[in-house]
Order: structure tokens, then C-alpha cells, then sequence
């Protein structure tokens, strides 16, 4: 029999070890958020975009030689939306971050989980009608004023590109009307040419289309008025104004090459990139991707014609990047540097040329890229409206809905779940649409 | 030997019935205490905690970050009425029924050929379970690949162009390749349990029945399925349940579609919940199937332990 005196001691290691672990985790913990051990600042640096992280670390490293008491930390993860919402459920807001700014941004937002900017004087040299675009996505109102919690570092359009060889060899002017659009898809049809390649392997790809179609066509302020309304007594809804979009893009994803609900994004940027199609529903932000492929690839671009009026025509743009501060980083001043030297002019223009994106600045000269060419006039004068599916809730599975759409052309049924969905979704979280 | 001993002592060192209860304690070795008492503390910080906190979250409108309130029942309710809900669960249990059949029908199929007297008998039951060595999710891409350029192409070469299609891009057909693939992968894991219940079946047995002149059917109907009743049993609710918790081999085919058509619940789960900033509502989602798969496996093994047979 074991005698009580040796009972204590496995007790007493297990005590110690306890405290070693403690010890341990609470010197991890302080590290992280203290000011280094040479009075240096370490800024937590959240950027979403895996293909720029070469980019941005050329920006921190020119930023840390200017400001040698900040050092930045770039971490880039695949899944960002995902990932931003995981440390929100742990309370860790990285002390700056890049996000694009669509519904997600909105709804964390109007959470209040970022700063306000709009005494920033980088928010001075932004264009309005981008920073509007920021704005309607949802701002954090705690004292009843509306916040700037985004500044626009990058913006993209989505448009139809194009391959300008095909459409000469074939004898076809960029259309500027939707009944252009039709005849000269049914022209490329008729000489054996893919009018578009589509790729509804992944789901999303149906909504660039969409977003153009129904941005075009819906009534002034419908997502406010929808948002405001009570379903019962509703006057606006998918199925009233929508229906006209719904068709239309049923129509254009006719016109698909045959094995389109099994080709998925990368395969349709290859394919484009090789001339199998003579457009591509697409935007600005897949012409990287394109080039990955062939680096000579022939691209042009021009806005949706959506209806038989050309003037009417209007590009789809969003903020691709956007730069928000943790509402309660401890390091404010040094993000705030930080924020200022990402919205300089230089850097702004260094990274739109680097990833073919428009620059949201006042003054900004145009973007030279050919491919953007057929757009850019149109984001220069300001005739440009958001995305709208960046205003329906991550909770609302539209991508899946147009795929459902475009596969099996039933407009109707799309219509019609599409106001459900809406509706219970509205009636589940009414306490975050407010605002609170 | 031993037994009696501990039975002649017991009296003598202790006469009432509590003294012996507790002596019984003192004379445990502390050894065991420390194996069970760090897997309990273990299991309840890293398994009940979450699981209350979650069923607590699940009566708020938390979206994962930000404020939230508590708003009672209604997230229940409004999940009775959800018809994206209600059609994961339709399509998750149509697909757990024809799947767990499937499994059980070709696992003892391959078993009761692997348990017979055939060359190279190891190196096939060595083949057989490979598929479940293999991560769900890495067969799941194979399978994708195989579905959306090799399928179509063999169909197309074989002069049936009416095959030549991805199964996975039709809203109508895109379950049968999930169900397709995850046989492929579960059936391994059966047939190494119906395996093991083969080999408890004395070879007497069938010399008997071969003397009495029963058919292969016959001695398969008779002698062999009722021995191995408890592994159909437990093989069936197993089965059952881990195709209730499908999941994997949804994201690598089909990611849910087209469109919504093959949304298992856990992938509602998933993509409301952290995705769709729903995490209150998707965590009572989450409470009603835990309850769900408990109560399913539960009658299933009431079920089909009654109609095991007993010879003992």
C-alpha cells in the first residue's frame, strides 16, 4: 500500500505544469498586443486578395522604410469573408484590413466592428460616386451619423470582354444595343463561333450577368424601399420588377456552348484566354486571370447593352478593396499613417495598373489598360452603379437560385424564391438590418 | 480461483453492506482515477460546454459577431417554415436511405466473397479497403473530374451520346453521383465489419446443412445472415447516421447545387452560419438535428435488434 505522503506530489507537478502552460499562454497574449520590446508598433494587417499579397508587400515594405517605428504584418488566408467572421466571434478586429466591399462589409458595417474615416483626409481625394457606392452597402450609425468605415483603394467593372479578332473576322461591331447583343450573338451562332463561354460549374458565375441586367432595369431605390417595407403590404418585389431581367438573362445564357453547367471559372478564363468564344460574361477583375493563361490574349470590353437605348448604358462597378480600421485598435495613430500612405496617389495608380483595376481617386489619371478600354470612359464620367447582389443578404442563396435559372430557364419559380427567400430572411434578422 | 478468494476475504474485512462499498472504493487504484478523470474533463470542456452554448445561442439572434438579443422560440418556428430547410432534410435522408441500402447490399456482397476460400484472398481485402484509407474530400475531386470530362468522354466514344452529360450539372440527377461516390468510399468500411462477423460462424455449421443438402441461398438465408444479425445491426445504424452527417463529398461534387438541389442539412448548417451571418438560427437548425439523428438511431436500433436472432 502506497503511504498519504506520496499522494501530494503528482498533485503538485500537475500544479506546476498549470502554471507553466498559463505562464505561457499569457506571454503569448501580452506579446501580441504590446509595443515590442524597442518601442516599435506592430500593425495586424488583414488583406483578403491571395493574388496581390506580392503587391502589398512591396507597399509595407516601402511604408516600414519611411516609418521605421511601424512594422506591418501582412496575413492573407484563402476563404477571407469566412475567416474576418471567425475572429469577430473571438473579438480579434485586426488593427487594419482590406475587404471587398459587397454585402458581407455591409453587414459587419453596420455592426460597428470598424473606425470612422470620415475625418480622414485621404476621404477628401475619394470619388463620390465610388464612395457613394461604400455608403449604401450600410454604415455603422451608433451616434445617428451616418460613418465612413471604408475607403475605397480599388475598383472594378464588370462588363462583356470580348475578342476583338473574332468580332473582326466575323464582321461584327461592338453592339450598343440589346437587340445588337442578340444579333450578333445569333451571327457568331451561324458561323460556327461560341457567342459566350459560360462555366455554371461555379455557381456564381451567372450573377455578373444578372447584376448588370437588374441594376439597369430595376426602379430607382428599389433595395431601400424593399428593405423599409413590410412583406404583407410590399408594393416592390423581385417578381413585379424583376421579370424583365429574369428573361433577358435567361436569353443571353441560351446562347451558351454546350457543356456550360460542367465548366467551371478557371476553365472559362483558359478558354477565353484561347479564343474558344467570341465574348464572356465577365468583368474587369478576370482579366489577371486571363492573361495568367496567355499572356498575348486579344481582350476588349463594352458595358451591357441592356436595353434598345445606348445611351442608357451604365457600368456595373464595386469597390474590389476596401480599407477599414478596427474600431478599437489600440494603435490608431500608426494605423491611421498606414491608411494614409495605401491611399496616396502613387501607390493607388502602382496597384490599378498591377491588377487591371479602375482607381477610386478624384483626380486619378485613367487607367491605359486596352482591355479596359470600352469602360473606362463610363467610370471617368461617373455613370456607374453598384453591384446589386452586394444589397441582398449572404443569407439568401442567390447565386444558387440563378444557377437553378439559367439551367432550367424557369423564370417564374426564380422570381418567386427569390421573394421568399428574401422575405423570411428579413423576418429572421430584422435587429441587424436596423443598424444596431 | 481467483474469484473465490476475493470471496472468502470480502466478509471478514467488511460486515455491513455500506462498509463494503466503500472499502471497495479505497481498494481501487488511483491509476484508473487518473485515465477517467482527465477524459471526462476533457470531454465536457471540449464537447458539453460548446454544445449548451450553442443550444443557448440558438434562442438569440447572434450573427456571429456584434450585439444580439434574445428572441426565445422564434428561430424554431421560423425553421418549420423554412422550405430551404425543409428540402435539405427531404433531400438528406432520401439520400441516407438509398446510400445506407446500397452500402449494406454490396458490403456483404464483397464480404461473404472475400470470406470464401479464393486465391489471393489478402491482397483482395487489402484492395477493398484502400477507398477508406483515402480522404473523403481528396475522392470527392477525383470523382468530380471523373463525372465532369471522363464519364462524358467514354459515353461519347461508346456511341451513347445520350450518357454523355455531367450527371453532377443536373439539378434532377446530380444526387446519384454523390450517392455514386460515397458507396464507393463506405462500402470498405462495412465490409470489414460483415467480414469480422463472418468469421465468428462455425465451419460446422455449414458442413451440417451441406450434409442435409441446402442450396447456397439456402445456407446464406438460413445460417449465415441470422449469425451475423448484430453486425447488419450495427452496420445499418452506423451507416445511417454518418450518411445523415453527409457533408465532405457534397462540397467536392456539387457544392450544394445546381442550384439548391443536393443541400444536405449540415451544409445549410454551414453556409447560414458562418457564411450568411445567421448563427443564432442555423444553431437551432443544428439543435433539431442532433436531436433528429439521435432519435433515428435510437429507433433504428430498437428495431433491428428485435429481429436478431438469437442461439445462444
Amino acid at each position: 500500500m502506497k503511504s498519504p505522503s506520496t499522494i501530494p506530489h503528482p498533485r503538485r507537478r500537475l500544479r506546476r505544469a498549470t502554471a507553466l502552460v498559463a505562464a505561457a499562454a499569457t506571454l503569448a497574449a501580452l506579446s501580441g498586443c504590446s509595443a515590442g520590446d524597442d518601442g516599435q508598433v506592430t500593425l495586424n494587417f488583414f488583406q483578403f486578395k491571395p493574388e496581390a499579397v506580392g503587391d502589398f508587400a512591396a507597399i509595407i515594405t516601402d511604408f516600414e522604410a519611411e516609418n521605421p517605428g511601424i512594422r506591418v504584418i501582412q496575413n492573407s488566408v484563402p476563404d477571407p469573408d469566412t475567416a474576418i467572421r471567425t475572429l469577430l466571434v473571438k473579438d480579434k478586429v485586426p488593427d487594419v484590413l482590406t475587404l471587398n466591399v459587397n454585402g458581407n462589409y455591409g453587414e459587419l458595417a453596420r455592426a460597428c466592428i470598424f473606425a470612422d474615416l470620415s475625418g480622414d483626409p485621404a476621404a477628401e481625394t475619394v470619388n463620390p460616386a465610388v464612395q457613394d457606392i461604400v455608403q449604401s452597402l450600410g454604415t455603422c450609425s451608433a451616434d445617428g451619423a451616418d460613418e465612413v468605415n471604408a475607403l475605397p483603394f480599388a475598383s472594378n467593372a464588370s462588363g462583356i470582354l470580348y475578342n476583338p479578332d473574332i468580332f473582326a473576322a466575323n464582321g461584327v461591331e461592338v453592339p450598343t444595343t440589346w437587340s445588337e447583343l442578340i444579333a450578333a450573338a445569333d451571327t457568331f451562332q451561324a458561323n460556327g463561333v461560341s457567342p459566350f463561354y459560360c462555366t455554371l460549374k461555379d455557381s456564381w458565375t451567372a450573377s455578373p450577368a444578372f447584376v448588370n441586367l437588374g441594376g439597369t432595369l430595376m426602379p430607382d431605390g428599389f433595395f431601400d424601399t424593399l428593405r423599409d417595407e413590410d412583406p404583407a403590404t410590399a408594393t416592390v418585389s423581385f417578381q413585379e420588377d424583376f421579370a424583365d431581367a429574369a428573361d433577358k438573362e435567361v436569353e443571353l445564357f441560351s446562347y451558351c456552348q454546350d457543356n456550360f453547367a460542367s465548366r467551371d471559372y478557371n476553365a472559362g478564363n483558359k478558354a477565353f484566354a484561347d479564343g474558344e468564344s467570341a465574348m464572356y460574361l465577365q468583368g474587369s477583375y478576370a482579366i489577371p486571370a486571363i492573361r495568367a493563361n496567355n499572356p498575348d490574349a486579344a481582350i476588349g470590353s463594352f458595358p451591357y447593352p441592356v436595353t434598345d437605348d445606348a445611351d442608357s448604358r451604365v457600368v456595373v462597378s464595386g469597390v474590389d478593396v476596401g480599407i477599414m480600421v478596427g474600431r478599437n485598435t489600440p494603435h490608431a495613430a500608426e494605423a491611421q499613417k498606414f491608411v494614409d500612405y495605401l491611399m496616396s496617389p502613387d501607390v493607388v495608380a502602382a496597384y490599378s495598373e498591377a491588377q487591371s483595376t479602375f482607381s477610386p481617386l478624384l483626380d486619378a489619371a485613367p487607367n491605359n489598360d486596352p482591355a479596359l478600354a470600352g469602360l473606362e470612359p463610363y467610370f471617368s464620367a461617373g455613370k456607374i452603379i453598384g453591384f446589386i447582389d452586394h444589397q441582398i443578404p449572404a443569407a439568401v442563396p442567390l447565386v444558387n437560385l440563378l444557377q437553378t435559372l439559367v439551367i432550367t430557364g424557369d423564370t417564374e419559380t426564380f422570381l418567386t424564391d427569390l421573394d421568399s427567400e428574401w422575405d423570411k430572411v428579413a423576418a429572421r434578422t430584422t435587429t441587424q438590418r436596423q443598424g444596431k | 480461483m481467483t474469484a473465490t478468494a476475493t470471496r472468502a476475504k470480502r466478509p471478514a474485512a467488511s460486515p455491513g453492506t455500506p462498509a463494503r462499498v466503500r472499502s471497495n472504493i479505497a481498494r481501487t487504484p488511483r491509476t484508473f482515477y487518473w485515465m477517467v478523470v482527465p477524459a471526462v474533463v476533457i470531454f465536457f470542456g471540449l464537447h458539453t460546454i460548446p454544445v449548451l452554448s450553442g443550444m443557448f445561442f440558438s434562442l438569440t439572434n447572434y450573427a456571429g459577431y456584434g450585439t444580439w438579443d434574445l428572441v426565445g422560440f422564434s428561430n424554431y418556428i421560423n425553421l418549420f417554415q423554412d422550405d430551404r430547410v425543409l428540402n435539405s432534410y427531404g433531400f438528406t435522408f432520401g439520400f441516407a436511405i438509398v446510400s445506407t441500402v446500397l452500402v449494406n447490399v454490396i458490403a456483404l456482397a464483397i464480404a461473404l466473397g472475400l470470406n470464401s476460400k479464393i486465391k489471393f484472398q489478402a491482397a483482395f481485402r487489402g484492395v477493398f479497403f484502400i477507398p477508406y484509407v483515402l480522404a473523403i474530400l481528396i475522392i470527392g475531386y477525383v470523382f468530380n473530374y471523373l463525372f465532369a470530362n471522363s464519364f462524358p468522354a467514354i459515353f461519347t466514344a461508346l456511341g451513347l451520346p445520350g450518357l454523355s452529360g455531367n450527371l453532377l450539372a443536373s439539378p434532377d440527377f446530380a444526387w446519384i453521383g454523390i450517392v455514386i461516390t460515397t458507396v464507393w468510399q463506405a462500402a470498405a468500411f462495412n465490409v470489414i465489419l460483415y467480414l469480422a462477423g463472418l468469421q465468428t460462424i462455425s465451419a460446422d455449421l455449414y458442413e451440417a446443412a451441406a450434409i442435409d443438402g441446402a442450396s447456397g441461398w439456402r445456407r446464406f438465408r438460413s445460417i449465415t445472415f441470422p449469425l451475423i444479425g448484430a453486425y447488419f445491426t450495427i452496420n445499418m445504424v452506423l451507416s445511417f447516421k454518418s450518411f445523415l452527417q453527409v457533408f465532405d463529398q457534397i462540397v467536392a461534387l456539387t457544392a450544394g447545387g445546381p442550384g439548391t438541389s443536393t443541400e444536405s442539412i449540415a451544409l445549410v448548417i454551414f453556409r447560414g452560419g458562418f457564411q450568411g451571418g445567421e448563427y443564432g438560427y442555423q444553431m437551432a437548425n443544428a439543435v433539431v438535428y442532433l436531436f433528429v439523428i439521435i432519435i433515428v438511431s435510437f429507433l433504428q436500433l430498437r428495431i433491428l435488434q428485435r429481429r436478431e436472432a438469437t442461439f445462444s
